[in-house]
């Protein structure tokens, strides 16, 4: 596993967003600090409504009326031209989506070439050229010419982060990808997720699936628009041994089908699970994905 | 915008507007119906004009005319203000005649005055007959030729008449009509000549020499109580060579007799081509109107079209920003869409006018033709209907808030 450097992409401070104004102002963000390093992989838990989302499309940049500082790459968004933001969005960002990730009328093949298309400098062939071969590290080159209706959730969403991919952008922001999927294509997911964090990618996801959090290098939870924990800050700290359990409050959520199962706020605690073990788990599971991967496939097309 | 940008928008728009058939068809039926009926008129009139410029081309490239009224700048006068015999009281004299005919290269003039009365042989001519009164010039000026007998002659009998060898056989039963009587307005008048059959219902002179009978000038103002107008004065020089300064003296002189009036038009042969019936212009009037209101209701259309379809793809102009598209990107995207509508109308307009051209001219004497003219009218008007009517909808796509488009959940 590539080890997350020390150097910053994100760090955010005193950050905030409001929406609405006078009495029906309302803040969903407010008041993150936040520093993200090159190559971490970093879950975003909380309940609905904490501001996940908002948070996610700040860093995105699809959200630049904001308050507070937020430097990407160490460039102060505030400086930045529209172009330059929708510069960034098309060569440094990977967007994922829960769901309508992909253009009802374009084939699975368009979707993934369409990021080249508004980089340049690439012909249609060439796009698709490198969509396909992008394609085929999901193992979905005999999906190409299908439209996204004729996909399976999982399916959608593999042709989703290939597309978010295409372009190499450094940073994968991904918003509940998981959250319209069975755990079993969720944990398909997770383990194209943990690849690319192998391969040095910075990534980003919401999840309201605890389950998944063990896939990540780093567990925040929001709450009201603020940072209620992250495991960075205590893991960051080499003197502090893990034996208080983490507990880490996951209210049912209204937009989570597996969390609408449970009513009762459910208590997940890592307090076994220190630094190293959790390190250790997730070398397992690759391993394990990475095993799995040609029998996995294999399965899907039968779907 | 990129080269592979442009491809990508192209290849879009024709994706979409294919996956929505029906639509796009009603969509661009005013576009097509609109430009159909600006080709058709103009391929029609363009065609007449061919046939005239023809005509004179034949005479020897000599020809200038004058017709009354000032000339006509701009399409939109041209179409509202006939020209011409139109006029109810001509602004050309005798004595303009008279001056032009002293000036230097002038080799013949000829001026002709309509008159409309009832003409009666052995049987009466139908209703509309021109009866033409000029002088015997007019032969040689317009190159008239005979099929029997002769030309007016200011050394005969006044009350003689040349007639056109289609109106011989309906009034006098033959073309062979010579020494027959005609009568107008209780004048007799004995033909001494038919004219050979020219088959030329459209000239610059808008008589249809076949169906008139022509008469000397004296008579002719006798028997209209002096009302007969000079409709036109042809003029040909003695060279071709010489056309152009005859036509700035006759400019000249023209413009010193009506002391400085500027209530007369000198053409000189190509220019002489326009058509300038009044028949034409009822059409030209008619269409014009038919088209606009078509391409504006067509504008209307694709505006709506587009409008349904930037709602429809919200989510998709959510992902594409996410994904990196520039505003301008967007605006381009549904830009080129609609310019893809108006565009295909204008081109299914463009077939179909000359479809129907074809169709009327196997009623007419002459073919519509085909110039780049009408070819860059339609594609003109096209691409402004796309631009005005798909600018709105395009910059509203452009302008949604990538959030919200993405909370917007199809
Ligand atoms: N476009 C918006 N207009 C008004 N309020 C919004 C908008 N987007 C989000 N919010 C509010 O901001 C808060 C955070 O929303 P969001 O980031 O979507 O939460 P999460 O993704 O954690 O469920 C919520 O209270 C939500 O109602
Ligand atoms: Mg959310």
């Amino acid at each position: 596993m590539t080890e997350s450097t020390n150097t910053p992409v994100i760090v955010l401070r005193g950050l905030k967003k409001h929406f609405g104004v006078g009495d029906a102002e309302q803040y969903a963000l407010d008041g993150v600090d936040l520093t993200i390093n090159k190559g971490e992989f970093v879950t975003i838990m909380g309940p609905s409504g904490s501001g996940k989302t908002t948070l996610l499309n700040v860093l995105g940049l699809l959200d630049t009326s904001i308050e507070g500082d937020y430097q990407l790459e160490g460039r102060a968004v505030n400086t930045l031209s529209k172009r330059q933001l929708a510069r960034i969005r098309s060569r440094q960002i990977g967007f994922v989506f829960q769901s309508f990730n992909l253009i009802n009328r374009l084939t699975v093949i368009e979707n993934v070439a369409l990021p080249l298309t508004y980089k340049g400098g690439l012909s249609h062939i060439k796009r698709l050229k490198k969509a396909s071969e992008m394609l085929a590290t999901f193992h979905l080159n005999e999906r190409e010419y299908f439209l996204p209706y004729q996909l399976s959730g999982g399916q959608t969403q593999r042709v989703a982060i290939a597309r978010a991919l295409v372009n190499n952008p450094s940073i994968i922001l991904a918003d509940e990808p998981t959250g319209n999927l069975d755990s079993r294509a969720s944990h398909i997911i997770m383990e194209e997720l943990s690849d690319l964090h192998q391969r040095g990618n910075t990534i980003i996801m919401v999840t309201h699936n605890p389950d998944l959090t063990t896939y990540a290098s780093r567990v925040i939870t929001m709450l009201d628009g603020k940072i209620a924990s992250d495991t960075d800050s205590l893991l960051g700290q080499p003197s502090v041994e893990f034996k208080r359990p983490l507990a880490m409050v996951v209210r049912p959520s209204t937009d989570n089908q597996a969390a609408n199962s449970q009513t009762k706020p459910v208590v997940t605690t890592l307090s076994k699970v220190d630094r190293r073990k959790l390190k250790v788990a997730v070398r397992k599971r690759q391993q394990i994905a990475k095993n799995r991967a040609p029998a996995r496939h294999a399965e899907e097309y039968h779907q | 915008m990129s080269r592979f940008l442009l491809s990508s928008h192209l290849q879009n728009a024709r994706h979409s507007l294919r996956s929505n058939r029906s639509r796009t068809l009603l969509t661009i039926l005013g576009i097509a119906i609109g430009v159909a009926s600006i080709t058709t008129i103009m391929s029609l009139g363009d065609g007449a004009s061919q046939v005239v410029a023809q005509q004179i081309s034949n005479l020897g490239g000599n020809l200038a005319i004058v017709r009354p009224g000032p000339s006509r700048t701009n399409f939109l006068t041209d179409i509202t203000v006939p020209q011409g015999q139109n006029y109810a009281t001509s602004t050309l004299t005798d004595s303009d005649v008279a001056a032009i005919s002293a000036l230097p290269h002038v080799k013949e003039i000829a001026p002709i005055s309509v008159i409309n009365s009832t003409i009666t042989g052995q049987h009466s001519a139908p209703a509309g007959t021109p009866i033409v009164s000029t002088t015997p010039a007019l032969s040689s000026v317009d190159g008239l030729q005979l099929d029997v007998g002769q030309f007016l002659d200011s050394n005969i009998s006044q009350n003689t008449a040349v007639v056109g060898s289609n109106l011989a056989r309906i009034i006098f039963g033959t073309t062979d009509a010579l020494g027959q009587t005609a009568y107008i307005r209780g004048y007799n008048f004995t033909i001494i000549g038919v004219l050979k059959p020219l088959n030329q219902p459209i000239n610059y002179n808008n008589i249809d020499f076949d169906n008139a009978i022509i008469i000397g000038q004296d008579i002719g103002r006798q028997l209209s109580n002096g009302s007969a107008q000079i409709q036109q004065i042809n003029i040909r020089s003695d060279s071709a060579a010489n056309l152009t300064s005859v036509v700035s003296s006759i400019n000249k002189t023209l413009s010193a007799q009506h002391f400085g009036d500027k209530d007369f038009t000198v053409l000189a042969n190509s220019d002489i081509s326009q058509p300038t019936s009044e028949l034409f212009y009822a059409v030209v009037g008619v269409t014009t109107s038919i088209a606009a209101i078509s391409l504006f209701v067509g504008g209307i259309g694709i505006m709506n079209i587009m409008l349904v379809s930037v709602a429809e793809r919200t989510r998709e102009i959510g992902i594409r920003k996410a994904i990196g598209a520039h505003t301008t990107d967007i605006v381009w995207q549904f830009l080129i869409e609609s310019l893809a509508l108006s565009l295909s109308g204008g081109f299914l307009g463009y077939i179909a006018g000359y479809g129907l051209a074809f169709m009327i001219s196997t009623a007419l004497p002459f073919y519509p033709s085909f110039n780049w003219q009408i070819a860059a009218v339609s594609f003109g008007l096209s691409v402004l209907i796309g631009t005005i009517f798909g600018l709105y909808p395009a910059v509203r796509a452009a302008r949604k808030d990538p959030i919200e488009a993405l909370r917007y959940y199809s």
